[in-house]
């Protein structure tokens, strides 16, 4: 058993350490409940209407609907792509996988920085910068690496005699793909939509690069352009940042277990 | 964790053994259609070339132009990279990264070994609920990152307003706007981002190591401290270099947080690769010099990951 004094010291380094990480997000929430747009703080006179008014004179409306978008089509066909190439990897096998699964890995690796000025000027001579065309599939590539090798590696662990079982049934590939192997992939489907949603509802670097049209802006953009233009109005500034927290923020918190799982095995490359 | 999903004959039932021929296979490598399953991967695969491979390759072809991207670019053979280690804005890029890896992996390890160590044991009450806490910063976009930061440094911000409170008021600064204090200021903001996620991690490591091991160090009369040495420490290898990679991979490539915050001033003294990266190629083009950057930062990574792996291997 622990000693009393060791226990005690626990909770009280554990407690410090929350704290220290939690004041700074406490103290911005303060400010956006503050009637001060200087920033002071004052809990006495809460003013929720701080949130609408930063919303409406941010126009985050529209950066929401850009950000729906983007991180919607993203998802979705994300998802699709990772699970036909993690069934070709996983199950089918794939003519050539010696050669072509490393290079479908080195994805996980490479930086965004060393493809994304040349991918700037592709994009622009195909006339898709500023377009939610452009950055959906700029997302999208870059996901294809982390989602075929973590489909691949679900579709694997299937149990081989369920899919067995299945084959003397006389199914084909593409209905065992629906039938038995998607149901039992479930759980990690769920995992990686949780981290692509994140990935790109979050993402700041590449939408800079690829959108400079605030019509097709995502909202950390939209966010960056408010802290610009709205520098003495601490508190409306301080709404917007939580509003735009918010959704990834609950999302997290209901599925921490799968996001975490998602991280951890991210990085494991075999 | 996937070399325990690699492995499906153990995750496979009991009927299954009885059906398992001499010759051990692969799940569904009776029915592998290589041909198909390039049919299959095909889709993933342009759209991954389009956007990752070809631009790579261009990047590494471009780094060895002088070019405006305007204009006609003009050969330079390997100046770009050459200037790379000559550059006084560089040199002071990569000094900083070297800083950033202090604070953005080294720090929030020891912090996060720290915390899991103490919030996993069992006789420890509200673990999960701390857990959560300080996994919240990992989740928030940088631009809200920089939001909250640039408040809790503000010059009227908390920090400056407990110095004064306490009679410290010359101490107070402008934190970010300051030469001596922006880099130690976001270096700090970074140790915040990072510290939740080697903590969850770290925790979910040591909860794969077998709790006998724990009893044997306490019997010999082992303390904490001893237990933490010979049995928490070694078992998280595994862990420990999931959390090196994520986080070193981090801190080589940190942009958005300086970026939204000081842009990499005052004067450079918070500038990174990636800042003169984008400077580079957007500001005031010379697109081989950004281009060359980038390969310089493939390279780096890619080399730091194998030396992660690597050293997590030899121990065991």
């Amino acid at each position: 058993m622990t000693s009393r004094g060791e226990r005690i010291w626990t909770y009280v380094l554990l407690a410090v350490i929350t704290l220290a990480v939690v004041f700074p997000l406490i103290w911005v929430i303060g400010d956006a409940l503050s009637p001060d747009p200087n920033g002071s703080l004052d809990l006495g006179h809460l003013t929720w209407s701080n949130f609408g008014q930063a919303w409406r004179e941010g126009g985050f409306s529209q950066y929401l609907t850009s950000s729906v978008i983007i991180t919607g089509s993203v998802v979705v066909i994300g998802a699709i792509l990772a699970v036909m190439s993690g069934y070709a990897f996983g199950v089918l096998g794939v003519f050539g996988e010696r050669l072509l699964f490393p290079l479908v890995l080195l994805g996980i690796t490479l930086p965004m920085e060393t493809f994304v000025v040349p991918l700037y000027y592709d994009f622009q001579s195909y006339g898709i910068t500023d377009t939610y065309r452009g950055i959906v599939l700029a997302h999208i590539g870059m996901s294809v690496s982390f989602g075929t090798f973590w489909m691949r590696t679900a579709f694997r662990a299937v149990p081989r005699a369920i899919a067995e079982s299945a084959e003397i049934d006389g199914a084909g590939t593409w209905t065992r793909l629906w039938r038995v192997y998607l149901p039992l992939a479930r759980p990690a489907i769920v995992t990686l939509i949780l981290l692509s949603f994140t990935w790109t509802w979050n993402d700041y670097f590449l939408s800079l690069i690829l959108v400079s049209d605030p019509a097709h802006q995502p909202l950390t953009l939209g966010l960056g352009a408010f802290s610009g233009r709205y520098l003495v109005h601490i508190n409306l500034l301080s709404a917007a940042a939580v509003l735009i927290s918010l959704p990834v923020v609950v999302l997290c918190l209901v599925f921490q277990r799968q996001f975490i799982r998602g991280i951890l095995s991210g990085a494991l490359k075999e | 964790m996937s070399r325990l999903v690699e492995n499906p004959t153990k995750a496979a039932g009991g009927t299954a053994k009885a059906r398992v021929s001499p010759r051990r296979r692969r799940p569904g490598q009776r029915h592998r259609r290589p041909w198909l399953g390039l049919l299959y991967l095909a889709p993933g695969l342009v759209v991954y070339a389009v956007v990752v491979l070809v631009p790579a390759v261009q990047g590494a072809w471009l780094s060895l132009f002088h070019w405006d991207g305007v204009t006609q670019a003009t050969w330079a053979g390997f100046e770009n990279y050459t200037n790379f280690f000559r550059d006084p804005t560089l040199r002071q890029a990569v000094t900083h990264t070297l800083y950033f890896i202090l604070f953005f992996s080294v720090l929030p390890i020891a912090l996060g070994l720290l915390s899991a160590a103490l919030s996993a044991r069992r006789q420890v009450r509200g673990g999960g609920v701390f857990r959560a806490l300080v996994f919240l910063p990992q989740m928030l976009t940088p631009a809200v990152v920089a939001v909250v930061w640039k408040r809790i440094y503000a010059p009227d911000g908390p920090i400056n307003d407990a110095l004064r409170a306490v009679g410290l008021g010359q101490l107070a600064h402008g934190w970010l706007g300051e030469y001596t204090w922006a880099l130690p200021a976001l270096g700090i903001a970074g140790t915040w981002g990072a510290f939740g996620l080697c903590t969850v991690l770290f925790t979910s490591g040591m909860q794969a190591i077998p709790g006998e091991l724990y009893d044997a160090v306490r019997v010999d009369g082992g303390g904490a401290v001893r237990e933490f040495f010979t049995v928490t420490l070694p078992g998280l290898r595994g862990s420990m270099s999931v959390v090196l990679t994520l986080t070193v991979l981090a801190a080589i490539r940190v942009f958005d947080i300086v970026w939204l915050t000081t842009k990499g001033g005052p004067g450079i003294s918070t500038i990174t690769p990636t800042i003169v990266l984008y400077q580079r190629a957007f500001a005031n083009p010379d697109v081989g010099a950004a281009a060359s950057i980038g390969i310089i930062l493939a390279v780096v990574s890619l080399l730091a990951t194998m030396v992660i792996v690597k050293l997590s291997e030899d121990k065991s």
